[in-house]
């Protein structure tokens, strides 16, 4: 900067100016005082004090022939250290790239609207306690990448001998245990889709198609519902439970009742 | 195979898995010495249920999933909120980018517009070397 405060007097600066005009523009290729003066295109700094060097040392700068490299300096006229431009077709931040890589659709979808915070909102279906931190019941996906389980590299079925180890006494669980299988939130949640519903005129597509499945499901499986319910305490007064539910259908509907 | 199919069959693996637990769980909440034959059964398709969803690893090789996913699922938090934020900050970035050449071409243009009142023969060789830039 001192430089250019001084250069404007005489040619001699203009020349100076020159100097660091080009400098300017050159970006990252310039060279260090020193090396430029090594190469003859500059005056050293100790020909003054002053910054603008004397009109001797410009014209031997306008004469220096031109270093290795710098042919295309040369080609620039007076300015040397001239960088190529980049080209326009190299894709920068100017140009909108959510657009530039098609992913407006992306864009609108998961900023458009609200996403619900919650994993059991991404997975409706999943049985249990999905909200909760896996560190709780070390469950957490992380654990299993740090701490892979010790296993085979092949699953192979269970012999006969194998399952005698899953032979069960009969009876419930514990109550702590069947919490596990209970999902309070879920109800909730479900509250929050119909708060929702009624807020938003528009409801999300994927995840209104399932809401409206679920209602679906709900409304087919009501009175059955009530049955089996009656069905359960006449199970519980009698003390002489039947079968519990091995088919998928008989399956699915006693999750109904959770 | 196309992608959404490789995800497809993934999934369904998966939810037949996710359902056979489930069932699994019922038969043991409440567990009867007659259910002991539906268990077996239940718990051998958990293994054939394993070697289905082992297989589709196959197709999966090239599908890698950011760490940082597993951060929010491990919270229990929607994993598309990881997408929303990432798309968010993209675009803020973008912006921000966006701004910064925005500035450096006006600052260009106004150095060019005040050298060339100073020097305008070398600026004159400048542009006949560098062309008109366009206005920012």
């Amino acid at each position: 900067r001192g430089q250019w405060e001084h250069g404007g007097a005489g040619r001699a600066g203009q020349a100076g100016k020159m100097e660091n005009f080009s400098a300017l523009f050159g970006g990252a290729e310039q060279p260090p005082p020193a090396a430029a003066a090594a190469l003859g295109f500059g005056p050293a700094k100790a020909a003054g004090a002053g910054a603008a060097p004397p009109p001797a040392a410009s014209a031997a700068a306008s004469a220096a022939p031109p270093a290795p490299g710098e042919g295309k300096a040369a080609a620039a006229g007076p300015f040397y250290l001239l960088r190529e431009l980049p080209g326009s077709t190299e894709l920068t931040g100017s140009t909108n790239l959510i657009t530039h890589y098609n992913l407006e659709h992306a864009y609108n979808k998961f900023c458009g609207k609200k996403v619900k915070e919650k994993l059991s909102n991404f997975l409706p279906d999943l049985p249990g306690m999905i909200d909760l931190p896996g560190s709780h019941d070390n469950s957490s996906l992380r654990s299993l990448i740090e701490k892979p389980p010790i296993c085979g590299s092949s699953f192979t079925p269970l012999t006969g001998t194998m399952l005698t180890g899953f032979r069960l006494h009969a009876g419930p669980l514990p109550e702590q245990c069947r919490l596990m299988h209970i999902q309070p939130p879920k109800k909730k949640n479900k509250h929050k889709h119909k708060q929702s519903r009624t807020q938003d005129p528009v409801p999300p597509e994927t995840p209104s198609d399932s809401d409206h499945k679920k209602k679906k499901k709900k409304k087919e499986e009501d009175p059955e519902r009530k049955r089996k319910k009656k069905e359960k305490k006449k199970k519980k007064n009698r003390h002489s439970p039947e079968h519990p539910g091995v088919g998928s259908s008989q399956a699915s509907s006693s999750s109904s009742l959770r | 195979m196309a992608m959404s199919e490789k995800f497809d069959s993934l999934e369904e693996h998966l939810e037949k898995f996710v359902e056979n637990i489930r069932q699994l769980g019922i038969i043991v909440s409440d567990f009867q010495p007659s259910s002991q034959a539906g268990l077996n059964q239940k718990l051998n398709f958990m293994v054939t249920g394993l070697q289905d969803i082992d297989k589709c690893r196959q197709q999966l090789h090239d599908i890698s999933v950011p760490l940082e996913v597993f951060e929010y699922i491990d919270q229990g938090r929607n994993p598309q909120l990881y997408t929303k934020e990432c798309l968010e900050r993209a675009l803020a970035k973008n912006e921000q980018v966006k701004g910064k050449i925005d500035t450096m071409k006006k600052f260009k243009s106004l150095l060019i517009q005040e050298l060339t009142k100073v020097f305008p023969e070398d600026m004159a060789k400048y542009k006949a070397i560098r062309g008109e830039d366009p206005p920012p």
